[in-house]
């Protein structure tokens, strides 16, 4: 049986600020923004929760001409369960400026 | 630094990250690539690049690393499932997959190896041993699968090889099991117990019997559990396809030999780069854990690619793989060498003579899919699991 890890508060962050948008699409330097982490957390955590089928993430084409796609994230129902279940510690959250998601 | 300086050097820096990262997890790269264009300020893309390339970069080179020895367990039972959909197949054949197998379990133990810092001369001994090993394919083939009294003949010579090195033999707190044959030590149970168990799985003649109830006095003389354990189980897989007075007779000798192997001590410390290094290879490295592992399941890939075979051919692939996986499975609990990934030429020359037994190729060709560089692809595969793990 695949041993469950327990999350670091930098994932419980990310989980929250993709909570907070809801059925929202994220994009990768907003998400750094809001959770406080650097591109070079956020993005394993991105793709390990991609390939656990906690994130969807999908291509958007630019709304003006001329820019590139971007890749855009949300949390998946297992996801959303995820993040409620692993709300990140308070004051790191107060800090971000994030709402404490509640259990 | 120039701001458009700072904007090229970030782009650089996603481009190659992107080259670098394995098919399955390009378009990530992609999505960091875009992203950083996204970002207005050059000073914070380039922090953007940075952080993302210092964090996967070194996951990508050790993934490109590691790559082709992962993917060969894969590609083979692929391989496999097409072949025995039509029928046939190139890798259908368990003995061409087992020299790549060989091939691959004896790299990624040097890749273990080299990150434990061990001898070079280390990995030049199994290095050689693997060359001999392969060399030796063909005419062991030839004379042990010669039908007639021959094979027979020649595993209870065998036999008589081993119970002689068990009385004889160097002796090292109680076990003797070693020979030295002008300066090189060989444990001579490693290098022709496989064989001889392959080979009787074939030819279970009155003569081959005997040669392996010898074999299995000569593992209790020693005594060797991890042998023992690698008779019994390749034994026990024998019976299950073909249980004939023959086998159940040699299994029961092997059982007995077993069991006195158990209630024997078994002194003998663990030997750096040899003994039980299927778990501590992870304490050195997560690499070295991930190449030794990858070695060890690499062996027993000919037995999967056996399974659908019939009759004789079908024993044959099981007590392979039981043999190997006994033999695995000792080394990970007790202070027994651990085959072909570890130290030691003797368990590689007996993984490439027991492959000589195996059924041969019928055809082969592999088809193996690579994606576009910028074609976003999904990454829930092994790949991302290892890069991640």
């Amino acid at each position: 049986m695949p041993r469950a890890r327990a999350l670091s508060n930098h994932a419980r962050t990310v989980l929250a600020a993709l909570l907070d948008a809801g059925a929202g699409w994220s994009h990768g330097y907003e998400l750094c923004r809001l959770a406080g982490v650097k591109s070079g957390t956020l993005y394993p955590l991105l793709i390990r929760l991609e390939a656990q089928g906690h994130l969807e993430a999908e291509w958007q084409q630019p709304a003006e001409g001329g820019r590139p796609p971007r890749h855009a994230y949300r949390l998946t129902k297992t996801g959303v369960q995820l993040a409620r279940d692993n709300p990140p510690d308070s004051k790191v959250a107060a800090r971000r400026g994030l709402r404490e998601v509640p259990t | 630094m120039s701001v458009r300086f700072q904007r090229r050097i970030a782009n650089l820096l996603c481009r190659a990250l992107q080259s670098i990262l394995p098919p399955q997890l390009r378009d990530w790269g992609l999505a960091i690539r875009y992203e950083v264009a996204e970002i207005p300020e050059d000073t914070q893309a380039l922090s953007f690049a940075l952080a993302s390339v210092c964090t996967l970069a070194p996951r990508a080179i050790g993934l490109l690393l590691i790559q082709p020895f992962v993917a060969l367990p894969g590609a083979a039972v692929r391989a496999s499932r097409a072949g025995a959909n039509r029928g046939s197949g190139t890798l259908h054949s368990p003995r061409a997959v087992g020299a790549l197998c060989a091939v691959g379990a004896v790299g990624m133990g040097l890749v273990y190896m080299t990150l434990a810092g061990a001898p070079v001369g280390y990995l030049i001994i199994n290095a050689g041993a693997l060359v001999i090993g392969l060399a030796l394919l063909f005419p062991v083939s030839r004379g042990l699968g010669a039908g007639g009294r021959l094979p027979g003949v020649l595993i209870l010579g065998l036999s008589l090889l081993l119970l002689a090195t068990a009385l004889l033999g160097l002796r090292v707190e109680g076990a003797a099991r070693w020979v030295n044959l002008g300066g090189v030590i060989v444990q001579p149970s490693l290098v022709l117990l496989p064989l001889m168990l392959v080979g009787f799985s074939r030819t279970r003649t009155p003569l081959a019997t005997v040669g392996i109830v010898v074999a299995a006095l000569a593992m209790a003389l020693q005594p060797d559990r991890a042998m023992a354990a690698m008779m019994t189980l390749a034994l026990a897989a024998v019976a299950v396809t073909r249980a004939d007075r023959p086998t159940c007779l040699a299994f029961t000798a092997s059982l007995l030999a077993f069991g006195v192997t158990l209630l024997r001590p078994d002194a003998l410390p663990a030997v750096p780069f040899v003994d039980r290094i299927l778990f501590s290879s992870f304490g050195v490295h997560a690499l070295a854990g991930l190449a030794v592992l990858a070695g060890s399941v690499m062996l027993v890939v000919p037995a999967i690619i056996g399974r659908s075979r019939d009759g004789d051919d079908r024993a044959t692939c099981f007590a392979f793989g039981a043999a190997w996986l006994a033999a695995t499975l000792a080394a990970a609990f007790g202070n027994h060498p651990t085959p072909v990934v570890g130290f030691g030429g003797s368990a590689i020359l007996g993984y490439a003579l027991s492959l000589s037994l195996l059924p041969r190729p019928v055809e082969s060709r592999v088809g193996s899919a690579t994606a576009p560089p910028d074609e976003p692809l999904a990454s829930r595969d092994i790949h991302s699991r290892i890069a991640l793990a």
